[in-house]
């Protein structure tokens, strides 16, 4: 069959269309991923904003000591979660599958770590008389219930994140999965890492006591 | 950004997250400046930008993909975060309605 005689139809053709983003499939889902849970968190924010300056009584009660400390241990773990998942990524796409699981694992610890020191301040404000519904300044409930809410959902994406690097990991190692699950999974946690960039000042050093 | 695939090694993302800590440590100081709400609000939400910034660029690796992928997600996510500003007048009409506190 001479090259002439192949013919197409327009659904085939379409098929062999360049890429107009020369990335994986699986790679553009996840930035569309990450562009709606952007908007997400910015519309979640804005309602915290909203609250902050439209409330006069609202509540500031956290101190350099321990809240604001406790804030940026977690950043900087946080952040170095981001460093070890780079270096995943590098090793994965130089096919060191040994060295990419190590990284992998460091991620994971350090995710696990950030949750537990969060949880472990929650569970302080629980014990001082916080929690969605209540303040135990008297000032407005406000405080609270954007907080936990915020942070919860923060939380949320940060064990969701652990879950999915420990899939990946699984996968990665009996060679069910690729590089470009590794990079893909890392988007995500860089994301995870930059929404903390936004939640850090705003909910944090926004609300230290003067 | 270019479309050239040179990503940077680990040295790069060492001095990179160095930078980003740097940032939080700004952030911490400019609290303990007895400074306005509104100008700490103002400054912290700029240093956060730069820093999503650098984030979004190097270890999301975005400066490093074709063109096309930026300029078909960021300037939607901006104009979207940038149209839910329109609330700020209704905050202070609120703030500004309610009956002082005793």
């Amino acid at each position: 069959m001479s090259e002439s005689e192949i013919t197409l139809d327009a659904g085939h053709a379409a098929a062999l269309e360049p890429s107009p983003y020369a990335v994986q499939s699986k790679k553009l889902t996840m930035w569309l991923f990450i562009i709606s849970d952007t908007v997400t968190f910015g519309a979640i924010l804005f309602g915290y904003a909203y609250l902050r300056i439209g409330t006069p009584n609202w509540s500031a009660p956290f101190h350099f000591s321990p809240n604001i400390v406790n804030g940026l241990i977690m950043t900087f773990v946080l952040l170095s979660s981001s460093l070890t998942m780079l270096a995943a990524d590098a090793a994965a796409k130089q096919g060191r599958k040994s060295s990419c699981l190590q990284w992998l694992g460091a991620t994971v610890v350090l995710g696990i770590v950030f949750a537990t020191l969060h949880l472990r301040e929650w569970s302080h404000m629980f014990e001082e008389g916080w929690s969605l519904s209540t303040n135990p300044l008297g000032g407005s409930v406000q405080f609270g219930a954007t907080f936990f809410s915020i942070t919860g959902l923060h939380l949320m994406h940060v064990i969701s994140g652990i879950i999915a690097l420990i899939v990946i990991a699984i996968g990665y190692n009996t060679d069910w999965l690729d590089a470009g699950h590794v990079e893909t999974t890392g988007l995500y946690w860089h994301f995870v890492d930059l929404v903390w960039m936004f939640v850090f000042p705003l909910l944090y050093l926004m609300n230290v006591a003067r | 950004m270019t479309e050239t695939n040179h990503e940077p090694g680990m040295k790069e993302y060492i001095a990179i997250w160095v930078g980003l800590l740097c940032i939080v440590g700004i952030e911490t100081f400019l609290t303990t400046l007895q400074l306005s709400t509104h100008k700490l609000l103002v400054a912290l939400l700029l240093l956060a930008f730069v820093e999503a910034g650098i984030a979004l660029l190097y270890f999301m690796h975005l400066k490093y993909e074709k063109p096309n992928l930026f300029w078909s997600l960021v300037p939607a996510v901006i104009f979207v975060l940038f149209m839910m500003n329109h609330i700020w007048p209704d905050a202070y009409r609120m703030l500004n309605l309610r009956v002082p506190i005793q």
